[in-house]
């Protein structure tokens, strides 16, 4: 990966230089060994800042929200989960195709930097969890892509649901229990929307308490009318990428619940992973005569 | 000093329990805070809670008093306040000077937050001493003592096998003099605090900020912020609530609950108008208010080093990255 953020520079200030992009957003080192963060270079010389390792999770599509009306291009670094981000947002029309510079990686899947301070530099660091499950390491859609394009992450053969199905042969109240004690410690820091690429609506309704539809009181009644509107609302557009739950400040398995929706929605409209293909059409953007109407 | 065997803290707590209400720090489910001690619950040592014990003083929802209607008039019901000693057991350095911090604000300048003040009176508080720093850490580049909690009232060290304390106040005389058939004398040296990864070099930059309220450095460093709330909620001095009201029928409850400046509703006028408009503005205020305005109105930073922002930032915004920042700033 080290030879690979070398061409990560170069091609960043080609693209600079060449004035085919504003600004590059990547990755750049943080604070310590394990953490790499957000990095957005719009002077040629500063692309040496770039890197690329295995701590570069950060997904990056979220942040082309906030270029979308500016002048001129963005180009961005795309990973497997970034890049089915990104396309949700096309999908979504919040994005332009034609003012985004797409620059294609692939992913071997990013170290778990909490595992990472916990044993320590030098250790055996293991991948994130979502990173493990990964199907879809390598960028999908793309301008240009940068190393071999080749499979370089062991690929799980389908989606593991197994925790899913755990949860769901509890019995009710034994299910109640555990999304209370999961949501009880929610904070409401809205982490886990602000980073999430399915949550890019213009205004949301948990930023408009005024309304009187939800409140800022913290309780776990609040906390799981937030946690469900918000699954719901992406559902069909989650993208699996986990940048939720790696947000959330309080360890909720957030991926939980949007990994039932998943599961539900492959059972009820057939297989569908989000992001996969531009073109497609959402599972629930529209409808066909032959919908399951089961509660009618 | 008075020391005890660590293996009977279990002891010594639920002794304690019998005169306070008794919160420790502890671990659940991947993340820790403080919380009501009961019999057999496992006192977290080894660093500093994720979640700040600010909630414990100043909780995330409170509810203020209550209201009805009376025919054509509106009439106050007060609601029932919690009374009682409470002891917070195992607080660090930089969490009591967030107090400190929270003082200044609650309690000075002709304003006295009553619902805050009955809280902190009633509660007696034993610091615990940090050996070795987290890797988050920066508590001493601001002039704290890791090992000493100034404004506790009971000093504790973590001396491997046993415990060692000192009295501070005489509240927390009061503490130990419970406890004596659980202490005995022993001489003990505290241990040299390990050394701290991040040493933010802070002087000059609160005089610094005066004159950089435009400076094209906030747009830079807001770029990467996600303006969600977790540095606000986990910081043990951000103290920003909003007062709302929960009204069914002819009655309604009064209730404050902390609000974020990354938030846009934050400041959102009834008219429209929005003053921090942009990710910009809503960063710069953050820092300004920590690194600036603060220091400027109480003549301290509003930040204590405990390093939970750094921790918890999903993208990695870093208050001593951007203290050099500030510094080197043209």
């Amino acid at each position: 990966m080290e030879d690979l953020t070398l061409v990560l520079r170069r091609t960043a200030k080609e693209i600079l230089e060449k004035g085919e992009a504003q600004m590059v957003i990547g990755w750049e080192k943080g604070a310590f060994w394990y953490s790499s963060t957000s990095a957005f270079i719009s002077k040629p010389e500063d692309t040496e800042r770039l890197i690329w390792d295995e701590y570069c999770v950060n997904n990056l599509a979220k942040y082309l929200l906030d270029y979308r009306h500016k002048e001129g291009k963005v180009a961005v670094f795309v990973k497997g989960c970034d890049s089915r981000a990104l396309n949700v947002l096309l999908q979504d029309k919040q994005l332009k195709r034609e003012k985004i510079l797409i620059i294609g990686l692939a992913c071997p899947g990013m170290k778990d930097e909490v595992e990472a301070r916990k044993l320590g530099r030098g250790s055996s660091i293991p991948l994130y969890k979502k990173c493990r499950e990964c199907r879809y390491p390598n960028a999908l859609n793309y301008d240009f892509f940068i190393g071999e394009d080749k499979v370089i992450k062991e690929i799980p053969a389908q989606d593991d649901f197994s925790e899913v199905q755990a949860l769901e042969s509890l019995s009710p109240d034994e299910k109640y229990n555990k999304f209370v004690a999961n949501y009880e410690r929610c904070l409401r820091c809205y982490a886990c929307r602000n980073i999430c690429p399915a949550c890019n609506c213009r205004e949301c309704i948990f930023d408009r308490t005024a309304s009187g539809w939800s409140s800022k009181a913290n309780n776990v009644s609040e906390n799981m009318f937030f946690a469900l509107t918000r699954a719901l609302h992406v559902a069909g557009r989650c993208v699996g990428c986990g940048e939720c739950e790696r947000a959330c400040p309080v360890n909720i398995p957030i991926m939980l619940l949007n990994k039932k929706i998943i599961q539900d929605i492959n059972a009820l409209f057939g297989e569908y992973e989000a992001g996969t293909d531009v073109t497609a059409k959402l599972p629930l953007g529209g409808f066909e005569f032959t919908d399951p109407e089961e509660f009618m | 000093m008075l020391v005890a065997q660590k293996a009977k803290l279990r002891e010594i707590l639920n002794a304690l329990s019998e005169e306070y209400q008794v919160a420790v720090p502890v671990q659940r489910e991947g993340t820790s805070a403080f919380e009501l001690y009961r019999d057999g619950i496992e006192v977290m040592f080894n660093g500093n809670t994720s979640i700040s014990p600010k909630g414990m003083f100043f909780p995330q929802t409170e509810k203020m008093y209550g209201f009805k209607t009376v025919k054509n008039t509106t009439e106050f019901v007060s609601l029932p306040v919690e009374q009682g000693k409470r002891l917070l057991f195992g607080v660090r350095s930089c969490d009591m000077k967030s107090l400190d911090c929270l003082d200044q604000v609650f309690l000075t300048k002709g304003y006295i937050d009553e619902f805050y003040k009955q809280k902190r009176e009633r509660t007696v508080i034993v610091a615990l001493g940090c050996n070795e720093p987290g890797e988050t850490c920066f508590c001493a580049s601001l002039g704290l003592d890791p090992q000493k909690a100034a404004g506790a009232d009971v000093h504790a060290y973590d001396l491997g096998e046993v415990i060692g304390f000192e009295a501070v106040t005489e509240a927390g005389q009061k503490v130990l003099d419970l406890l004596k058939n659980h202490l005995r004398e022993q001489q003990f040296a505290l241990p040299p605090v390990g050394e701290f990864y991040l040493k933010p070099e802070v002087a000059g930059v609160p005089e610094k900020l005066k004159g950089m309220f435009e400076s094209p450095l906030w747009e830079e460093i807001a770029r990467k912020c996600l303006n969600c709330g977790a540095c606000t909620y986990v910081c043990p001095t951000c103290h920003c609530f909003d007062i709302s009201q929960d009204v069914r029928g002819e009655k309604g409850i009064k209730y404050r609950c902390w609000d974020s400046c990354m938030f846009g509703e934050y400041t959102q006028m009834a008219g429209g108008h929005n003053p921090r408009p942009t990710k910009k503005e809503r960063v710069r205020n953050r820092f300004m208010h920590k690194l600036n305005y603060f220091p400027e109105r109480y003549n301290m930073l509003l930040c204590t080093g405990c390093g939970r922002c750094l921790d918890v930032c999903p993208v990695k915004m870093d208050i001593t990255s951007i203290i050099q920042q500030i510094k080197e700033a043209k």
